[in-house]
């Protein structure tokens, strides 16, 4: 198990915009905003214990089961991203955390996406407990990022906003 | 100033809700946990997003003629059940808002053979000027259908899961 990244929030995760990620817009679509995002979240887990292995070994695996994306602006094929992640919350079997994907070089906040992971049960595909392992990495990041400021992208509900009359 | 469209418009549909797309989950959509993966739920979601835009008049041609594009600016999709490779879906879609240029829509997921409910995706499309990439008030034509889908979709119940805020429900 890789040794726990301290940083608050988590600031480690960095990827290319892949060709095939471009729609006929010019720009990445917006499922491939979320699969940027999920190979963030594999790093999420990583620092959990609950990775590929946990999967590849038929321990667990996690099963994100809510997801919000706020697009902020485009990115172009080849642009660098820089993700990175805080914890807001989590309990016995799941953890609710929000990504922040930036243009790596230019600095500007591309996307946001916040997240509902749940632990799962590798026989039976059903929530389980957090193993043991991964509750006191989970404690510990939650430690360490409870004083982050809320970002403004979490909890948001989808609706159009009308100016006031 | 609105974008008149030169190009014939599609019958429209105003059933309500909307129950037009359907699709098949792709091998290359599954996962390393043998089911479709988060991300393209809402690829296809969005897919189901473009079946509505056609309704109003916003396919490809308007794309490909350069008169304008759709962008999402934001999305919230519910995971209510797994969808293995091959499955066939079945969307449809509720308009729950528009203004002049943007729609609120509310799509459910459905396993077309078993009936089951997969997935709901809530999301917001906004027209996009081809030229300057900047919001632009929706065409004239898609306009005028857009009332017309709101005027037969504006009385159907709000579906439980628009709205939703995401957090741990705490006992």
């Amino acid at each position: 198990m890789i040794e726990a990244d301290p940083g608050a929030p988590l600031d480690i995760h960095r990827a290319t915009v892949l060709p095939e990620w471009i729609d006929w817009n010019g720009h990445m679509n917006v499922g491939f905003y979320v699969v940027a995002f999920d190979k963030a979240t594999d790093t999420l887990c990583n620092q959990f214990g609950v990775s590929w292995e946990y999967t590849r070994e038929k321990i667990g695996m996690t099963f994100v089961i809510e997801a919000h994306v706020t697009y902020d602006r485009e990115v172009k094929e080849g642009d660098p991203l820089r993700i990175t992640t805080q914890l807001l919350d989590y309990d016995a079997k799941r953890v609710h955390y929000i990504h922040a994907m930036y243009h790596a070089t230019e600095g500007y906040l591309a996307a946001t996406n916040e997240l509902m992971l749940m632990n799962i049960d590798f026989a039976t595909r059903r929530s389980a407990p957090w193993p043991d392992w991964a509750m006191p990495r989970i404690e510990k990041m939650a430690e360490a990022h409870k004083h982050l400021p809320r970002p403004a992208q979490a909890g948001r509900i989808i609706g159009i906003k009308r100016k006031q009359p | 100033m609105s974008v008149i469209l030169p190009y014939e418009m599609p019958a429209l549909v105003t059933t309500a809700p909307l129950d037009v797309h359907r699709s098949t989950v792709l091998p290359e959509w599954v996962d390393w946990n043998g089911h479709m993966n988060l991300a393209f739920y809402v690829t296809a979601f969005d897919q189901a997003s473009g079946a509505f835009m056609r309704n109003i008049g916003l396919g490809r041609r308007y794309v490909d003629g350069k008169h304008g594009m759709t962008f999402v600016l934001e999305t919230h999709v519910t995971y209510d059940r797994e969808m293995k490779g091959g499955a066939p879906m079945r969307f449809t879609t509720q308009l729950l808002d528009r203004d002049a240029k943007r729609v609120h829509l509310f799509h459910e997921m459905f396993h077309a053979d078993e009936g089951y409910l997969a997935a709901t995706n809530e999301t917001i499309v906004m027209n996009i000027d081809f030229a300057s990439r900047k919001s632009a008030p929706w065409p004239e034509q898609a306009a005028e259908r857009l009332e017309a889908v709101w005027t037969a979709h504006q009385h159907l119940p709000r579906p439980a899961k628009a709205g939703r805020v995401m957090g741990l429900k705490k006992k």
